[in-house]
């Protein structure tokens, strides 16, 4: 056991040494792109369909279709919210069967086999949030190539493993909105740690990647201390978020949670360390799970888009591209209740701005 | 003793053709030879490494540590090829050899310090997990060249590359733990290991080398895993130790040792393979088919049980 623990205090050490000279830990290393300080909109660029094609679909204009919803897991509030608003725009289009199933815990190799399942199974069309961009291309273009229509959702994949991808809100906007909060909360030079899901999980490791961009430009006397994995499990985020508050004592000044798992978690820890209002918890969260410290002031910002409006998109989106209606090259796209939706990216349907929840407006929200 | 075995194999194999004919009722896509080469592919890692660890239990021991090594070994085939520079052929040896050494070093805990098998593995799902994430530093390594996805993505003769691997495998796994002394030198170590070692059977080097088997064969399934799902992970097998173990226990090895088959084994796999995909295909979510699983593990047991008690009494 001396051994052991001794080979795991080196190994720990090689990494937090190593993590110090480069940028904020759990970022991806894609080129950034953070927005101007002052909020001003940023030039999108004109960009190709990037996206895949099915082989040889047939023609379902119109007609009924059974489509299945696969999320990173399924019962955590987050998905249950994104299934919610798909099952709602398929009973309006009157002409998809739909149903969500998934891994009960985040695991690409499940996702992997559930999807290939599904298609064994010959469905129409599968939405999908991606556990692992690269790693579930190959079983999605094994569906395109069958001539199943494919749409993502919350979490892309590599573009050319799907077709359309709806995009909850852009990483810079995110990564902006969260480090906003953050900072009027702590002020211009608190310290702050950042709870997230994995390193490698695609929209984590890209808003932190985008955080630190944005961070390093518009408040660059903040303090990142450390990032810490706590996959999107309930304990393991409290015992994570504990741990950093026991371990940074008093310079530790605020929590970003990076999941909706991670946030409530954080909160929760934070609160049983009866530190509220000394350190802040800002994050992605269901206003569900984040009102009670919103309403006890534990919490001041909760950013977020709506999931049931992300779902409710993502069914749009598969509808209209298995009724031939949403085409590569296409600007924008109709999602009823939600109108028009501009096309992004080459092959991306933006959903809209990021949503700050505070305690005057959390209370509208029910999800 | 052989009495049981048969009786437990075959219980397992007359629920595995009751299943395969209950659940082709369900869904017409189910038994066709498209999906049943596919269910090859996706269980060819976790059976690999059944088969290790069907000497691990029958030599009394347990191997938790499995899903770690692959992880660690997925990570540092990323790392050989792409940040050391080597030739993809030998970053895969070189990752094979690091897993037969994680399974050594488990081995050498258990047979030197004599720690429990299931304490030191822990140990070291905590310690290899950790060395993964700790050498990724978080990042997934991809871009690996056309040819290296034969293995995970490919077809020899019509069938998938992984499942001949798997098969080649299985088939000396049979004939070692069948008939071979090491085979016999495992059952009497897991049976009593006093009485094994006053018979003069080698019992630490068995398990030794038992031990550094499910580590390398652990380190050729994270081979198989990134060329099957094209990027490398962290946390790449989470959890598998567990799947493998159930096949295992659902195949009649005893978890007390000295007891158990490689056909077993197999027979647990394809059961346990043949439920989660045809629920699956049948419409029963996932939640339910874990559901299944555990009754039905819970089921053979109890029959084997019950049946063994009476040829016994």
């Amino acid at each position: 056991m001396i051994r052991t623990s001794l080979i795991a205090a080196v190994a720990l050490s090689v990494v937090t040494g190593s993590a110090w000279a480069q940028t904020w830990t759990g970022g991806d290393d894609l080129p950034t792109n953070p927005l101007a300080c002052d909020g001003t909109a940023a030039e999108a660029a004109a960009k190709p369909y990037d996206g895949g094609v099915p082989t040889n679909a047939p023609d379902r204009k119109g007609k009924e279709i059974t489509v299945v919803d696969i999320p990173k897991l399924i019962g955590i509030g987050y998905f249950n919210a994104t299934s919610k608003g798909i099952a709602d725009a398929a009973k309006e289009l009157g002409n998809v069967k739909v149903k969500t199933d998934g891994p009960t815990k985040a695991n690409i190799d499940e996702q992997i086999t559930f999807i290939d399942n599904y298609i064994t199974s010959g469905v129409d069309g599968i939405l999908f949030a991606a556990n692992d961009p690269v790693a579930i291309a190959p079983v999605l273009k094994k569906a395109l190539s069958k001539g199943i229509n494919v749409v993502g959702y919350d979490a892309n994949s590599t573009p050319d493993a799907r077709q359309w991808f709806v995009n909850q809100a852009e990483f810079n906007g995110i990564a902006k909105s969260l480090v906003d909060n953050m900072a009027k909360e702590i002020g211009e030079d608190g310290a702050f740690a950042i709870v997230t899901s994995t390193f490698t999980t695609p929209n984590q490791a890209r808003w932190i990647a985008e955080m630190a961009a944005y961070a390093e430009k518009c408040h660059p006397n903040m303090k990142w201390l450390e990032t810490v994995e706590a996959q999107e499990d309930n304990v393991l985020s409290f015992n994570q978020a504990t741990t950093l508050i026991n371990k940074h004592g008093d310079e530790l000044k605020g929590l970003f949670g990076m999941t909706s798992v991670a946030t409530p978690a954080s909160a929760e820890a934070v609160t049983q360390a009866g530190k509220c209002g000394e350190i802040a918890v800002v994050g992605l969260a269901t206003p569900n799970a984040m009102k009670p410290y919103v309403e006890k002031d534990c919490v001041k910002s909760v950013v977020l888009w709506n999931p049931v409006d992300l779902g409710y998109a993502a069914m749009h989106v598969l509808r209209a591209v298995a009724d031939g209606e949403l085409k590569p090259g296409a600007t924008s796209v109709k999602a009823g209740k939600l109108g028009e939706l501009q096309v992004i990216n080459g092959s991306e349907i933006l959903l809209g701005a990021p949503f700050t929840f505070t305690k005057e407006n959390i209370g509208g929200f029910d999800f | 003793m052989s009495r049981y075995l048969v009786r437990h194999e075959s219980i397992l194999a007359i629920l595995l053709v009751l299943a395969l004919i209950v659940l082709s009722l369900q869904s017409d896509r189910f038994f066709t030879v498209d999906n049943l080469l596919n269910q090859g592919r996706l269980m060819a890692e976790v059976g690999l490494i059944a088969l290790a660890m069907t000497f691990v239990i029958v030599s009394a021991g347990i191997d938790l540590s499995v899903g770690s090594i692959l992880g660690l070994v997925a990570i540092l085939l990323g790392v050989f090829w792409q940040n050391v520079g080597l030739p993809l052929p030998l970053a895969m040896m070189l990752g094979v050899f690091v897993g037969g050494l994680a399974g050594l070093f488990n081995g050498f805990i258990i047979t030197r310090f004599r720690v429990p098998p299931l304490i030191a593995t822990l140990a070291t799902l905590a310690l290899y997990r950790g060395l993964a994430e700790g050498i990724s530093q978080a990042r997934s390594v991809r871009g690996y060249p056309e040819w290296f996805f034969v293995l995970g993505q490919g077809e020899v003769l019509g069938v998938p590359t992984q499942l001949w691997i798997f098969l080649a495998c299985a088939v000396i796994a049979a004939i070692v733990l069948g008939i071979s002394t090491f085979g016999r030198a495992t059952y009497a170590s897991g049976a009593n290991a006093v009485a094994a070692r006053f018979s003069g059977i080698p019992v630490d080097r068995t398990i030794l080398l038992i031990y550094t088997a499910s580590g390398l064969i652990s380190g050729l399934a994270a081979i198989i895993f990134v060329s099957r799902v094209s990027t490398t992970r962290s946390d790449m097998g989470t959890g598998l130790e567990l799947d493998v173990i159930t096949a295992v226990v659902l195949g009649g090895t005893s978890i007390f040792g000295g007891r158990g088959t490689i056909i077993g084994t197999m027979l647990g796999l394809a059961l346990m393979q043949a439920l989660k995909n045809g629920l699956a295909l049948a419409g029963v979510k996932g939640d339910g088919t874990i559901v299944v699983i555990g009754l039905i593990l819970i089921a053979t047991i109890i029959i084997s049980n019950l049946l063994r008690r009476e040829s016994d009494g």
